[in-house]
């Protein structure tokens, strides 16, 4: 056999066997969508995607945790059919993706970001509020038993440990929503550090996704990070209750998030819906509570097919009613019935091709 | 060679073409020759496309950092992603109040490469101190004794296969095997016995700048650091420093050592000749160490602790230029983010391709261009 | 105080003897305690579900990782589907056109530089080059692709592959060419049928190498391939891979994905060993019977 002989063979059955492959996944009647974004709510997602397979076989859905940045990137780049962020569009993305009337922007569900910390020993969740956290994370507090923080904690014995802060490398919802709560309860945070999806720490050690954030708490005594409630639970990592505007301490549960989110569901009007509801009033808040957000083109012509727009709205209707009901086993809270209406109003504009979605 | 052999073509027909006349056997001769020429030929060219595009493409994406910055941007510290409000300070420092309010000024967003180049050259630096001369005593071994030992054979095939190993797992085994122990035993004995030498306080000690005022604080010792970093660099390039020694140390005349032996040279002095001999060769292998060092990134990026920061301690988290771009890159959606971060990319590219052309210069066909 | 001197000579080479020893030691142990590690949590994390099973979501159940390994196999074919020709034509140039030296000698220097490229930075290239234009052209949904992917692996086999096909067509001896050129075939004929023949061997080692090399490559699918959970065989959907699917589970919180990791670190070890194995096998032949020869 001469050498093009057997070069053609070879490649002949590289060839043969892609274009197989890729023949057998087109004969399948199987609608694909993918989704990338935040990190916050994945657990949620993963859970909602393997439970909406349950109700409807034939679409597979694969939503990619790459952090809220992404998310954004991927749906104005148009790679995704719809992108996951906790912090709502900014301006200059909604001109990004081409104005206000192209873009709905809905909350998914609510979520708690919560102080966790990896000390060896203790039992009762530690207290922490505002200011102390932001401390800690400039750097102003570097050890467990500092005063302050004994302060917050009288009777807990704090370890004289190095504090060693943890937080996200990548562009983040949970940043952006520990950052902002933050920056509402010190100035000088907001003046050295300031609020965003991606800030500059002065000092810790950064992980990759909630996941990664949460990795390195669990292998690292003395350190402290911000991470989405059920990833701490998960990973049973302990977390500490934070100190409310009514000054009680309160441990992120789906009850105290919940009573975050029901003032807000008066001010969301039109299709790009957002609302913050940190630091909300109430005895039972939770102050660090965030609403996470989905955002899909008005139109959905980055979807090949009727039938790929289809299943997309049927899985949004499908997530923000039938799926609601996952979000508190999950450690989430679920959309109030008011919030849930504004949010059933943005979805019905939806079309693909200029065709409305039946 | 074309026209010769087809002079001589009529004499013996090739079996393709067998008993065909002269003139078709030379067209399609010239026909198969010319395909071939044209195949070969395109398909160098497409290795010079592939130089050009990585270059082109990197610096028309960089080009609004490179505007923006210019040179600059190799020595600005400052990498912050998010803008910063904050109340505006007259000349002497006082906060600015207008009507009553505090007047806000707002802080554009910041991008400078000089923390992940230092981070990428500490490291790097760290890890030749550490694998150089390892690999170089390693190579005298294998050159000098192994043959004669007959294990210079398994060594050489160990030695290879390792080099083979991709960095995710040296990178896994950094991060759960290695980092763990750094924390809970190598850190703290070292804190413990040189904490209090003076002059060695940076290393276990930093200052931070709060909102003006510098509090001195201790590094915390998580294992996922600056030395850890270094370490696994250091154990990922052994292979292939060692390897490429050894095969310049191979290529070193018999004749010099056996001439300084006659000479009444002891078996280290002969060695010393050997390397003397080979140096261009060796700095080469340092080269090619430092380049596969600077531009690792799954292994660097699970054990360097992600802080885009300067600090001198061995114990402080770091950030390389390639561990940046694994980490910011898929993120960044923001324009000028993006082209900074392509600009680290163009900076990367540069000197590792510098290193590389150094490396290549000085072990001119005495390192496996596969092998690599 | 000759003697003197030469006693001290001799003690530094016997000490420096004992130092190289220990180096070589240092480093065999090191690489051995790495690799031995990696190999004995691995082998503890293996099972047959791991080759059988795809990813479920529950993150406490996760599963295998068939659709990684399939995605692997996948972009390894299409690498070389691209890589391998490519890189095989233009060795053939730098060997057998040689003689063009303006345009030969600056390519052998462009490819050799193309090895020492950082993986990273060819990812970013990928994701430049092909993932942006593709969302671009087709405004499609998903453009991070397999195809994104194996673009950025052949990008790295390319040069690979071309320096080594060159340095064993070289090794071919020249009396073939010119025995074959005399018999009156022509230079096509010579370099398709005898001299590529001939280094057959040698050369399908080098694209082993290759491809064992690009096997292990996590940095350049972070953009381009992008990994996915879905067991997928069309290379114009995010494309799943091992090395990615090991780097997301290996950095991740949740214990019953490490020990994935550490299967997939195990799998794609002997993988790498396997085929490491087979070339110095096939080396060792192909020397054997070229020394025989002449």
């Amino acid at each position: 056999m001469s050498i093009i002989q057997r070069a053609a063979w070879v490649s002949a059955v590289g060839v043969s066997v892609v274009v197989g492959g890729g023949a057998s996944t087109a004969q399948a009647s199987e609608v694909r969508l993918g989704g990338a974004g935040a990190t916050f709510p994945a657990p949620l997602y993963t859970k909602w995607v393997s439970e909406y397979e349950k109700v409807e076989p034939g679409i597979k859905i694969d939503y990619r945790s790459i952090g809220s940045g992404g998310g954004v990137k991927a749906i104005t780049d148009k790679t995704v059919a719809f992108g996951a962020s906790d912090a709502p569009l900014t301006k200059k993305e909604i001109e990004a993706m081409g104005g206000e009337d192209k873009i709905v922007q809905f909350p998914a569900v609510i979520g708690g970001v919560v102080p966790a910390y990896n000390l060896p020993g203790l039992s009762q969740p530690l207290n922490f509020s505002g200011d102390v956290l932001a401390d800690i994370f400039m750097g102003k507090i570097s050890t467990w038993d500092d005063p302050r923080l004994q302060e917050l904690n009288s009777g807990v014995s704090l370890p004289k440990l190095a504090i060693t802060p943890a937080f996200r490398t990548d562009g983040s919802g949970t940043t952006h929503v520990f950052t902002s709560y933050l920056a509402t309860q010190s100035l000088a945070f907001k003046g050295e550090i300031g609020a965003g999806k991606q800030v500059k720490w002065p000092l810790g050690q950064g992980g990759k996704g909630n996941e990664g954030v949460a990795a390195v708490i669990q292998q690292t005594a003395g350190s402290i990070g911000y991470i989405e409630q059920n990833y701490a639970v998960a990973n049973k990592i302990a977390y500490g209750a934070v100190k409310n505007k009514a000054g009680k301490f309160i441990i992120a549960t789906p009850e105290t998030m919940s009573v975050a989110g029901e003032g807000a569901a008066t001010t969301l009007k039109g299709t790009v819906l957002r609302a913050d509801i940190w630091d909300q009033p109430g005895d039972k808040t939770y102050p660090i509570s965030a609403f996470t957000y989905i955002i899909v083109y008005k139109d959905l012509s980055n979807l090949k097919t009727d039938a790929e727009a289809k299943a997309l709205v049927g899985f949004l209707n499908w997530a923000i009613s039938g799926g609601q009901k996952f979000a508190t086993d999950m450690d989430y809270a679920p959309l109030s019935s008011g919030v849930k209406t504004a949010v059933d109003t943005a979805l019905s504009g939806l079309s693909h091709n200029g065709k409305p979605i039946k | 060679m074309t026209t010769d052999a087809s002079a001589i073509s009529a004499a013996a027909p090739s079996p393709n073409a067998s008993g065909g006349p002269a003139r078709s056997l030379r067209r399609s001769f010239r026909f198969g020759d010319a395909m071939l020429g044209l195949v070969c030929r395109g398909s160098a060219a497409i290795i010079a496309l592939m130089l050009g595009a990585l270059v082109l493409v990197l610096l028309t994406s960089a080009m609004p950092a490179i505007k923006q910055f210019g040179l600059g941007f190799l020595v600005s510290s400052e990498w912050r992603v998010n803008e910063l409000e904050r109340p505006l300070k007259d000349a002497a420092g006082q906060v600015v109040m207008e009507d009553g309010e505090i007047v806000m000024e707002t802080i554009k967003p910041a991008f400078g490469a000089l923390p992940v180049i230092y981070g990428t050259a500490m490291s790097s630096l760290i890890a030749l101190a550490i694998a150089v001369p390892l690999s170089f005593g390693a190579a005298l071994f294998l050159v000098r004794v192994a043959p004669t030992l007959r294990i210079a054979g398994p060594l050489s095939f160990l030695i290879e296969f390792l080099a083979a190993i991709p960095s995710l797992a040296y990178g896994i085994w950094g991060l759960f095997v290695l980092a763990p122990f750094l924390q809970s035993h190598v850190g703290p004995a070292i804190k413990a016995t040189l904490e209090n030498v003076p002059g060695l306080r940076w290393m276990f000690y930093e200052s931070v700048t709060i909102a003006g005022t510098v509090v001195e604080r201790p590094i915390p010792i998580t294992g996922r650091d600056m030395l850890c970093g270094s370490l696994v660099l250091a154990i990922m390039i052994l292979p292939i420093v060692t390897s490429v020694s050894r095969d310049v140390l191979k290529a070193v005349p018999r004749t010099q050592i056996e001439g300084t032996l006659a000479l009444g040279a002891t078996w280290w002095q002969s060695c010393v000749a050997m390397l003397r001999y080979g140096r261009s060769g060796l700095f080469g292998a340092v080269m090619l160490g430092l380049a596969r060092a600077a531009g690792e990134t799954m292994a660097i990026t699970m054990v360097i602790g992600n802080n885009n920061q300067i600090n001198p301690s061995p114990f402080a988290p770091a950030q390389t230029m390639a561990s940046l771009l694994a980490n910011e890159f898929a993120e960044a959606s923001e324009g000028l983010h993006q082209a900074s971060l392509l600009y680290v990319a163009l900076v990367l590219l540069v000197m590792s391709l510098l290193f590389n052309v150094i490396a290549r210069r000085l072990v001119v066909g005495k390192a496996s261009p596969a092998g690599h | 105080m000759a003697s003197a001197r030469f006693e001290t000579r001799r003690l530094t080479s016997d000490a420096m003897f004992g130092v190289c020893a220990a180096c070589a030691a240092v480093i065999v142990t090191l690489l051995l305690l790495v690799s031995g590690y990696l190999v004995f949590i691995g082998a503890g994390a293996i099972n047959l579900s791991f080759f059988t099973d795809v990813p479920t979501g529950d993150v406490a159940q996760p599963g295998g990782m068939r659709h990684a390994i399939e995605g692997t196999l996948i972009l390894l074919a299409l690498a070389a589907a691209i890589g391998v020709p490519l890189g095989v034509a233009s060795g053939v140039y730098l060997s057998e056109y040689s003689h063009e030296w303006l345009f030969a000698s600056p390519m052998r220097f462009i490819a050799d530089v193309l090895t020492g490229v950082p993986s990273i930075v060819v990812g970013i290239l990928g994701y430049e080059l092909v993932v942006v234009p593709v969302s671009r052209w087709t405004s499609n949904s998903v453009s991070f692709s397999g195809y994104a992917g194996a673009a950025a692996l052949a990008f790295i086999m390319i040069p690979i592959v071309a320096r080594t096909t060159e340095e064993m067509l070289r090794l071919v001896p020249k009396t073939y060419r010119e025995g074959s050129l005399a018999l009156g075939a022509s230079k096509a004929q010579t370099v398709l049928r005898v001299v590529l023949p001939s280094a057959f061997g040698s050369i399908s080692t080098g694209i082993m190498l290759a491809i064992a090399r690009v096997a292990g490559e996590t940095a350049p699918l972070l953009f381009t391939a992008l990994g996915s959970r879905l067991l997928t065989r069309d290379p114009s959907e995010p494309f799943p891979s091992l090395t990615l699917q090991i780097y997301t589970y290996a950095t991740g919180p949740y214990p019953e994905q490490k020990n994935l990791a550490w299967a997939g670190i195990l799998v794609l070890l002997a993988i790498l060993f396997v085929v490491n194995l087979l070339i110095r096998v096939v080396a060792s032949r192909h020397a054997a019977t070229r020394m025989g020869k002449s």
